[in-house]
């Protein structure tokens, strides 16, 4: 089986400046891959570009096989779920609204009624929030929202990013509880993370990234054990 | 002085060499009278550029500050029986209050908005003159509206060139209008090289950044408002003096349009841009005037057509020629430095 | 008693119409953030359209509306292709003036296509009905409720439209966040060209109803459309309800004032109100807030 995402030498960035530099690494199929960094260093970059949001102006980007670098971000779509910061919500849309969307793709309207059927069961909050528009609802309802969303898509790989930012610690751990369901759902997910704790048993691997660059790879635990690694570069 | 700022300087002393041969290369009182059309245009489109292409405003009421200036001028001489010469910087002074106003208005809007209420206040203006009928007071057996009305007003300004300079009149009206576009084309160069001209195009290009370094955009937007308006009123003025008459008709869209077309055509957010862009556009009606019906239509495509295919206009063009003719010698400096 | 009905019935007409203005504006406005000013062009076309199908061709009435709304579409279009793509996709951040100026252009030459083709002097809309319905001193003639009823019946269409199917809910979709939009699948430009032919569609049956009450003349839409910029400003520009009161709000007392104090004063007054509203809410009545990110 072809793995989930393999990305090769993969440079980006804006403007006159590269923000990734020559990344490269592997989410095998149903594997949790973590990227964790300080802000600024390029992790949302580095989705948005898997995403064809940002163009790569060098390496690869294979999608279970089949190479979507270059492609614009609506061809991307249907190889990744991606769930991007700050949810990126369709405000004046109720929730059931929005998750529809993330079915855009699909055609079949029994399918896209299954699915919401499978996401309210994942997420019953959602269920009760259906009909109340995203506006309205707490940071933590939006960022299930924008999961929903994502998961919507049908796409078995998924981008996440930092789904702890701004959310109470209470809120975070429950977000990373639909995170583990999603892995044993067989989904394979690349997640970009501020702190490697939150993912400590969760990643099969997690990268450390610097300035554009992967510095470190390993299993999380190994990280979390060497302290010299998280001070340089996570600021202890 | 930089390079770019000699550049501007030496093109500034070829234009009024340019203008000032004019008359001696012809006898032709109709270039002339051209000309000194096209230098009011001139006058007007650089104006505006200054206000959209270095402060990024875009306003829709130029005509309406170059209108009001010409109107308060030829009212002050017709009602109050005023001097041109005194009513000229007058009315560019009213022109300023008018453009604060505006700005005032204009101050909490962006792009879009401030763009339609302009223009809602430039329609107003030409609605209310052209619809005025009541009768303000009777000359002979005239009915005279206050604001001109349809007609607007006419033989109200005595330049005095006439009688001092007899056939020549035109020759000095046209000398006045040549200096009042040195003047104009002077303070504007001078306002974008000061501290507030970098302001405004910092605003322009990035204003969250701008206004974190503490420059005020309420401030800014109200002083280039302010400063534009000035000199298009006083071009309205000296306009009403050299015609010695004003109407609506330049309060009409369609002028609105021949000024934008020449900004866009020149380029927008460069010195020299509107001139070109006027040379362009007044060469283009000469041609367009044979197929007369077309004119209008030929106005409207040259407009999109170049918005769409020259971001940077004809001096956009002529840049890039430059760049690539001067890359070798760039390069050259490179690997020496 | 009859005047104030007749003034009513004034301004509930013309408050149909405008609201048909405004809301193809809105809907290109909400989704590309592109103020159309070719807008009252498209009106124009849709007018003569109808104008050429029904009187100079001679072909049944209903082929007249087809027309009207198939050329405004085509409008749309088109204009989206040759103007919006290119500008939009060379400098996004610019691309609210530069369209604003692009669009302007292409409004004149239309205008003066148009105008070249039919000459100057006016034509009567052959796409209307004749006869008025009364009872007790109040007329109401069938053309004015033809329009009322066929706008609503458009606006209702259009909700439905943008409630119900997945086109509508992309355009919804891409003008409350492009990029999330874009990451689900939705073909931006694709969602762009349908906004604009829809708009264009709408401006041309627009057209047809201003021109069946006026005359076809090449200025035709300008009128409406500076009517419809005034429903938006005030309203808040890409709130399509918001569009929709404010046109019958605004047309209402524009029909009043023109009773009241003479027909000359309705503009200008309507003029006024817009600009106390920018003064005090500068994104409009209904107008989100909007926060830009800078």
């Amino acid at each position: 089986m072809a793995d989930a995402l393999a990305i090769q030498d993969l440079v980006s960035g804006y403007g006159a400046r590269d923000v990734l530099r020559k990344i490269s690494l592997v989410v095998p199929a149903n594997g949790f891959v973590t990227v964790v960094g300080p802000n600024g260093h390029g992790k949302t970059t580095l989705l948005r570009t898997l995403s064809g949001l940002v163009k790569a102006r060098s390496g690869r980007v294979v999608a279970a096989g089949e190479d979507v670098t270059g492609m614009a971000p609506s061809s991307v779509a249907r190889h990744f779920a991606h769930v991007p910061q700050g949810d990126m919500l369709f405000m004046q849309m109720s929730v059931e609204e929005n998750l529809v969307m993330g079915a855009w793709l699909e055609a079949d309207r029994a399918l896209v009624a299954e699915r919401l059927e499978e996401i309210y069961r994942l997420l019953p909050k959602l269920a009760e929030r259906r009909r109340q528009t995203a506006s309205s609802l707490s940071g933590g309802e939006r960022r299930m929202t924008g999961i929903g969303r994502g998961l919507m898509t049908g796409a078995k790989t998924l981008l996440i990013d930092e789904p702890s930012l701004g959310l109470a610690p209470i809120v975070i751990e429950q977000v990373y509880a639909v995170l583990a369901q999603l892995k044993a759902l067989g989904r394979s997910i690349l997640l970009v993370e501020e702190n490697p704790a939150r993912v400590e048993d969760l990643a099969d691997e997690i990268h450390l990234l610097d300035n554009g660059a992967l510095v470190w790879s390993g299993p999380p635990k190994e990280l979390l054990a060497r302290d010299e690694l998280l001070k340089t570069y996570l600021g202890g | 002085m930089t390079r770019a700022d000699r550049t501007q300087l030496l093109i500034g002393v070829a234009a009024l060499a340019a203008l000032i041969a004019v008359p001696f290369l012809t006898d032709s009182r109709y270039i002339v009278g051209q000309v000194l059309l096209g230098l009011f245009y001139a006058a007007i489109a650089s104006q505006w550029n200054l206000l959209f292409g270095f402060a990024g405003v875009f306003s829709l009421a130029q005509m309406a500050l170059f209108g009001f200036g010409g109107y308060v001028a030829a009212m002050l001489c017709f009602y109050l029986g005023m001097s041109i010469w005194a009513a000229m910087p007058l009315a560019a002074f009213a022109a300023a209050g008018f453009g604060l106003l505006l700005g005032l208005a204009c101050l909490r809007l962006t792009g879009a908005y401030v763009a339609l209420l302009t223009l809602a206040v430039a329609q107003a203006m030409y609605l209310l003159i052209v619809t005025d009928t009541e009768c303000f007071m009777m000359i002979g057996t005239q009915c005279r509206q206050f604001t001109g009305g349809a007609v607007g007003f006419a033989r109200f300004a005595d330049l005095g060139t006439r009688e001092l300079f007899g056939r020549d009149w035109l020759v000095a009206n046209y000398a006045l209008v040549v200096a009042l576009f040195a003047l104009v084309m002077a303070a504007s160069w001078l306002i974008i090289r000061s501290p507030l001209g970098l302001a405004f195009q910092a605003l322009r290009d990035n204003p969250g950044c701008a206004m974190a370094r503490g420059v005020n955009r309420f401030q800014m937007q109200l002083y280039v408002f302010g400063f534009s308006a000035f000199l298009t009123g006083l071009a309205g003025a000296v306009y009403a003096a050299h015609f010695n008459a004003i109407g609506p008709g330049v309060l009409s869209l369609s002028t609105l349009l021949f000024v934008i077309a020449m900004v866009v055509v020149g380029g927008i957010g460069r010195l020299w841009g509107p001139l070109l862009g006027a040379v362009v556009l007044m060469g283009a009606d000469e041609v367009l005037r044979e197929f007369g019906e077309f004119r209008a239509l030929g106005l409207g495509l040259i407009i999109a057509v170049s918005m769409v295919a020259m971001p940077n206009g004809l001096i956009g063009v002529l840049e890039r020629l430059g760049a690539l003719r001067a890359r070798p010698k760039g390069e050259r400096e490179a690997a020496n430095g | 008693m009859d005047l104030i009905g007749s003034v009513v019935v004034a301004g509930l007409t013309t408050g149909a119409l405008y609201a048909l203005a405004t809301l193809g504006l809105s809907l290109v406005w909400g989704a590309l953030g592109m103020l159309n000013m070719a807008h009252g062009a498209m009106l124009t076309l849709g007018g003569y359209s109808a104008f050429v199908i029904v009187t100079r061709l001679g072909l049944p009435m209903p082929l007249g509306v087809l027309a009207s709304c198939v050329t405004g579409a085509a409008a749309g279009a088109v204009i989206y292709l040759s103007v919006a793509r290119p500008l939009l996709a060379r400098a996004p951040e610019t691309f609210e003036t530069t369209i604003m100026i692009a669009t302007f252009g292409v409004a004149v030459a239309l205008e003066n296509a148009i105008l070249l083709v039919f000459g100057g002097q006016p034509f009567g809309q052959p796409v209307q009905i004749a006869g008025t319905l009364g009872a007790g001193g109040f007329t109401l003639p069938n053309q004015n409720l033809l329009i009322m009823v066929t706008a609503v019946l458009l606006m209702l269409a259009i909700a439905a439209f943008l409630k119900q199917t997945k086109g509508g809910r992309a355009i919804r979709a891409v003008a409350q966040n492009r990029e999330a939009a874009e990451l689900l699948g939705v073909p931006s430009g694709r969602v762009y060209l349908l906004a604009l032919a829809l708009s264009g569609g709408l401006a041309g049956i627009c057209g047809l109803l201003v021109s069946s009450i006026t005359q076809l003349s090449p200025t035709l839409g300008a009128d409406p459309m500076l009517k419809a910029f005034i429903m938006c400003v005030v309203a808040g520009l890409g709130s399509i309800p918001g569009g929709i009161v404010a046109s019958f709000g605004l047309a209402l007392i524009e029909s009043f004032v023109q009773y009241q104090f003479g027909a000359r004063w309705g503009f200008p007054v309507l003029l006024g109100i817009v600009i106390l509203v920018l003064i005090v809410r500068p994104s409009g009545l209904f107008g989100r807030n909007q926060v830009r990110r800078l």
